[in-house]
């Protein structure tokens, strides 16, 4: 083989593990989240303690559940929104058929249903019959919450049942120690970290997302793959929605409301493109931690919660402008 | 540890079944008839080559081949086998690997995972097995003599080493029959090395290469077999012995080349109306020339060599670092394009889908779009007068279209690029850039669009004709200048002009 | 070779002003409207038509607003947020001004001004349009508490400011006029003017569009901040029309709006879409919230049914355009 001149194809030299790190979006978030910590733990005297830590794991659970379930699917290239109203109508079978059978696993076994159903329309919809994703989810959005309303009348079913298990769920914690919420959120986030990583599958949600083209001509099913996104989210939101109504303690009919633009928020937040093919799980995770923690702090603050939802926002156009800022300039 | 395998495999490959057979492929777009009738027979173990002009229906047959399109009509055989291939999975589980000429990799994604992106190696309990993926991928590239980290991120390569991972991809994969589609098109002399020996080893292992391409030189050096298509249909087929050049091209063009360039117009040597001097950007260096009313100015450079980011550049569509650009004797704001196409200067782009056309927009609105002040008054739009001046265009270019109205996707290539040419010649330019300019154009409009760059410049208009292909270049610029590495390696007159000095200037 | 050209046909009048997605949407108004006075013959009555037109008031404004952003591939969110926050900065300012004239453009001006912001954010921060006014709809529905916690009651009493919601012209009433109006002007700028084109042509290839001279920024910018005075002129109409600034007013205001637009066949993309599909669809989405109370059914379906709505008509439009392609 000739030895080449040609400086093209001399060996790059492997970038220094310094310069990997800065370039890694997680790093930014993480840094993120300390400086926020540190700036509340001095704040505030009660901030930093064993309890009020795994209380935020335990506030940041729901959104860190739906969340992974959004990114897949924004991952692959779609979007859902019909999250928020699907994790509001999840109650409304586990709630009743707990009232009637007094079994947790029949009630969660008829919320996942739903979940399921919900996933499969809106994979249908989008990946076989072609459907944009947002107007499709936002169709299923309205229908689910009109579904919910209609059912209930506009009131909350209550819990008639009180099994001491449903309380546990959602307000429980394991060992004393940390809330199950939290737990079962980092359960299905570190699963997922794995199938993103270390599945064919995974390799293939990035590849759709980020070329379809290209992943049809690598073989792999488009369709397929953003069918099985769409029903995960819907899964997911559906695990969401019953860690929601454990900790609400009944099926109330606005539950949810709002939830999708929170999700959605915290995934861009993350890193995670909205163009597809883009972002990590652990961004997204310090996503949603970074909101956490800034609602629990200012709530620490005795700031209104108005101001939280100001504070949220501005940091949201902040943290994509910056992003995007450094991906310009990467490019230059 | 990856030859031991090939070899196991290709121990089962039978050469004395032909590999691959096509017989009777016809394929039909809306209004265009792509494939008619066409036959194709590859031997296990040769290298057989595919050639023809842009729009022969050379990629029309590989994506058949890939399972990108479905034929119409014809029969398809693998060793002897018939089969039916309506998906690129279906190609892949069929053994056969398409190198496509746009990179398909994940720009996400390292090199080494990109090698096995069809077919991941997993353990028993269907982990992906990185340690392998990476080491196999090292070991591969070391065989070949391939020089690149395979934990780089695909997207950072140079795109001539992006193509060479797309080529190594074909070792590893288990294909039987291997389709190139113009592998070389971005490859500098050293990689196209390292391609024939990869080609070498894969024949060896009696699998079978499909080899596209328009280049004569290789194809001497490589092929064993031609196959010219011309216009959709198959012309020849016979041993590469059997031909010389001149026969080859025969059978690719049809006719003669000069009826491809008329000239109707004498040696351009008008004021100078684009002045450039010490232009630097991020991918140019120290750019410095000038181009006069009424002559083309040819701009020749491999892939990545600079010649889009020049054009950009020129036309204020990307940042300038350092450099002046003056049109007509003003000086050009950075960054700007609406002063620039105030000046006088347009851009004919290279890539006539994402930066040219409103595909869902009418021909109308398309070709109207940079002179619309010209048909309103306080903004409000005189469409009578606005739709005479564009039909007048659409009569004066040929342009075939049912309507004004007609959404401009469903035109041809080559009728789309005269509703862009014609965008700015409504408005009225000093300077037009064309990047490609015959980029997708069939064989017939071809010869149009050279006819009217040439009577742009016949009417005093300075042309800058950013180009990859040797006989426009040759054939209608005035003077030309060569691009290496984003910079000028060398300018020469039409007459000092041969293939060979502008060759090694842009591998300089 | 001119023949190819002028000896086609020019277009009928019909289909010039319409596409096909319109002749959908207009066959689906037909035979709802037949489907409900079937049941409920006072649909027709002159009472019924007006309430029905007074109700697409609100939704016509600011969806003609959005129908231009979405066509320039934008989108704007906090447009419910924004619309009761204008609201009630319009009661507010007329309370304090005694003036109906400082109070409108107070709240205009209000709503403009998040538009400006939301362009701002979009065209110099590069921030997508989605999120950067989902975060714009968190700060203002932060905000408006911050501003006042209750609502904002009437305390002036001026005759003009009811009338802006309540007054006729004739039998026509006052809000379905000023929709009228800013429809009309709506429709005529994006048929038109330069801009209108610009718009579609930013919209359609924001590339090409600057290749060719446009300044898409700039444009952008402007679509943003003439949607932001629609929601604000909408939020001072809303604000007669309850006589209070509500702060909780405009929730799920936006989902009405883009449901509507992109119903009418706007496409998502940027690029396509057009003013006669976006006033059919909000027409078909009200005649529809109209029947369900008048037929005295749940009114919970008025949530179900324009979902199912939006979903099938997007997908009629696709397998149509798929049978064109071919």
């Amino acid at each position: 083989m000739p030895q080449s001149p040609d400086l093209a194809l001399a060996p790059r030299p492997a970038p220094s593990i310094l310069a990997t790190l800065a370039r890694r979006n997680e790093v930014a978030l993480l840094i993120c989240l300390l400086a926020l910590i540190i700036f509340f733990s001095l704040a505030s005297s009660s901030f930093l303690t064993p309890r009020n830590l795994t209380n935020v794991l335990g506030q940041a659970s729901l959104a860190m559940v739906a969340g992974v379930g959004v990114a897949i699917v924004v991952m692959s290239g779609e979007i859902d929104v019909s999250i928020g109203s699907l994790a509001g109508a999840v109650g409304i079978p586990l709630v009743t058929i707990m009232n009637m059978t007094e079994s947790l696993p029949l009630g969660i076994a008829g919320a996942l249903l739903l979940a399921l159903v919900v996933g499969v329309v809106n994979g249908y919809l989008v990946a076989y019959l072609g459907i944009n994703s947002l107007i499709a989810t936002l169709g299923t959005m309205f229908i689910i919450r009109g579904g919910i309303y209609l059912y209930t009348g506009q009131r909350s079913i209550p819990d008639t049942a009180y099994l001491e298990e449903f309380f546990q769920l959602g307000n429980g914690r394991f060992f004393d120690f940390l809330p199950y919420p939290a737990l079962i959120s980092l359960i299905i986030l570190a699963i997922f970290i794995y199938v993103m990583r270390m599945r064919p599958f995974g390799r293939q949600i990035y590849a759709v997302g980020g070329n379809p083209e290209v992943a049809r001509l690598a073989g792999f099913d488009v369709r397929r793959v953003k069918f099985i996104c769409l029903v995960i989210s819907a899964l997911l939101a559906g695990v969401a929605g019953i860690l929601l109504s454990s900790r609400l303690g009944s099926a109330v009919h606005v539950a949810g409301l709002g939830f999708e633009f929170q999700v959605v928020a915290a995934v861009v937040l993350g890193g995670v493109s909205l163009a597809g093919g883009v972002g990590s799980l652990v961004g997204v995770a310090l996503g949603v931690l970074i909101l956490s923690f800034l609602s629990n702090g200012l709530g620490m603050l005795n700031l209104a919660t108005e101001w939280q939802l100001v504070v949220t926002g501005g940091i949201i156009i902040a943290a994509v402008a910056f992003d995007e800022f450094k991906r310009r300039n990467q490019k230059q | 540890m990856l030859d031991e395998a090939r070899t196991g495999h290709a121990a089962a490959i039978d050469t004395s079944i032909p590999a691959l057979e096509m017989v009777g492929i016809g394929k039909r777009f809306p209004g265009v008839l792509a494939l008619e009738n066409v036959d194709l027979r590859l031997e296990p173990g040769k290298v057989h080559a595919l050639m023809g002009e842009n729009g022969a229906g050379k990629s029309t047959l590989i994506k058949i081949l890939a399972g990108v399109y479905e034929k119409d009509v014809g029969t398809i055989r693998i060793a002897g086998r018939e089969v039916e291939i309506r998906t690129p999975r279906d190609a892949l589980s069929q053994g056969i690997k398409v190198v496509f000429q746009e990179i398909a990799l994940i720009p996400e994604f390292t090199v080494a995972e990109n090698i096995f992106l069809e077919d991941y190696p997993t353990s028993g309990a269907g982990n992906i097995r990185w340690r392998k993926i990476r080491d196999d991928a090292a070991a591969l590239f070391d065989r070949i003599g391939f020089k690149v980290n395979p934990d780089a991120r695909t997207g950072d390569l140079p795109v001539s080493q992006q193509q060479m991972v797309e080529i190594a991809r074909a070792l590893a994969s288990e294909a039987r029959i291997v389709v190139m589609d113009e592998p070389t098109s971005s490859l500098t002399p050293t990689e196209v090395e390292m391609l024939f020996s990869v080609i070498r080893r894969l024949t060896s292992l009696g699998i079978a290469i499909l080899y596209v391409s328009h280049k004569l030189d290789e194809i001497f050096e490589i092929a064993d077999t031609v196959t010219v298509l011309r216009d959709g249909r198959h012309i020849s087929t016979q041993p590469k012995t059997a031909h010389t050049s001149d026969t080859l091209i025969r059978d690719m063009i049809g006719r003669q080349i000069g009826d491809l360039f008329p000239r109707s117009r004498g040696a351009g040597t008008g004021d100078v109306v684009v002045g450039v001097s010490g232009l630097s950007t991020a991918k140019l260096a120290d750019i410095a020339f000038e181009a006069r009313a009424g002559e083309v100015l040819g701009v020749f450079g491999l892939m990545g060599a600079g010649r889009t980011e020049l054009a950009k550049a020129l036309v204020g569509y990307d940042p300038i670092r350092t450099g002046t650009i003056t049109i007509g004797g003003s000086p050009l704001c950075p960054h700007d394009t609406r002063t620039a196409v105030s000046l006088g200067i347009g851009l004919l782009t290279e890539d006539r889908k994402t930066e040219g056309l409103m595909l869902e927009l009418p021909v109308m609105h398309n070709m109207s779009l940079a002179s619309l002040g010209r048909f309103a008054n306080m903004s409000f739009l005189d469409e009578k007068r606005e739709r005479s001046a564009v039909q007048e265009f659409v009569d004066r270019f040929r342009v075939k279209t049912p309507s004004l109205e007609q959404h401009i996707k469903n035109l041809s290539g080559g009728n789309q690029q005269k509703v862009l040419l014609a965008r700015w010649l409504m408005r009225g330019l000093k300077v037009i850039v064309v990047d490609e300019p015959t980029r997708g154009i069939d064989v017939g409009a071809k010869s149009e669009i050279f006819a009217l760059i040439d009577r742009l410049a016949a009417e005093g208009l300075a042309v800058i004709m950013m180009t990859s292909e040797m006989p426009e270049l040759l054939g209608l610029s005035d003077r030309i200048m060569v691009m290496a590495e984003g910079r000028i390696t060398a300018t020469m007159g039409r007459d000092e002009a041969t293939q060979e000095k502008i060759l090694n200037a842009a591998i300089a | 070779m001119t023949e190819t050209a002028s000896s086609v046909a020019p277009p009928s009048r019909l289909r010039a002003l319409t596409g096909n997605n319109e002749i959908v949407l207009i066959v689906i108004l037909a035979v709802l409207c037949v489907l409900i006075s079937i049941g409920a013959p006072q649909f027709y009555s002159v009472e019924n038509v007006v309430a029905i037109l007074r109700q697409c008031a609100l939704v016509l404004i600011v969806a003609s607003g959005m129908t231009m952003l979405l066509i320039a591939a934008e989108v704007d969110l906090s447009v419910g947020a924004s619309l009761a926050f204008s609201g009630v900065v319009a009661m507010d300012v007329t309370n304090k001004t005694n003036s109906v004239l400082l109070g409108g453009l107070a709240g205009i001006a209000f709503g403009a001004s998040v538009g400006l912001f939301n362009g701002l954010v979009v065209t110099r921060l590069r921030v997508n349009s989605l999120i950067a006014t989902i975060a714009t709809m968190m700060i203002l529905q932060g905000g408006i508490y911050l501003y006042t916690r209750e609502a904002v009651q009437n305390r002036h009493s001026i005759r003009l400011f009811t009338d802006l919601s309540t007054g006729y012209v004739g039998p026509v009433p006052v809000p379905v006029i000023i929709a009228a109006l800013v429809f009309i002007a709506c429709y005529v700028v994006l048929r038109h003017t330069m801009v209108g084109r610009y718009i579609y042509a930013v919209g359609a290839n924001e590339k090409a569009a600057r290749l060719s001279g446009l300044r898409s920024e700039r444009l952008k910018l402007g679509v943003f901040v003439f949607t932001g005075m629609l929601v604000g002129l909408a939020g001072l109409l809303l604000a007669s029309l309850m006589n209070t600034g509500q702060p909780t007013a405009g929730r799920g205001f936006e989902l009405q709006v883009i449901a509507a637009v992109i119903l009418g066949g706007t496409s998502l993309m940027g690029g396509r879409g057009t003013l006669i599909g976006t006033l059919l669809a909000v027409l078909v989405l009200k005649v529809i919230d109209n029947g369900i109370i008048i037929l005295r059914w749940n009114q919970d379906l008025q949530m179900i049914v324009p979902g199912l709505v939006i979903i099938g008509a997007t997908w009629l439009d696709l397998v149509r355009r798929k049978s064109d392609a071919r």
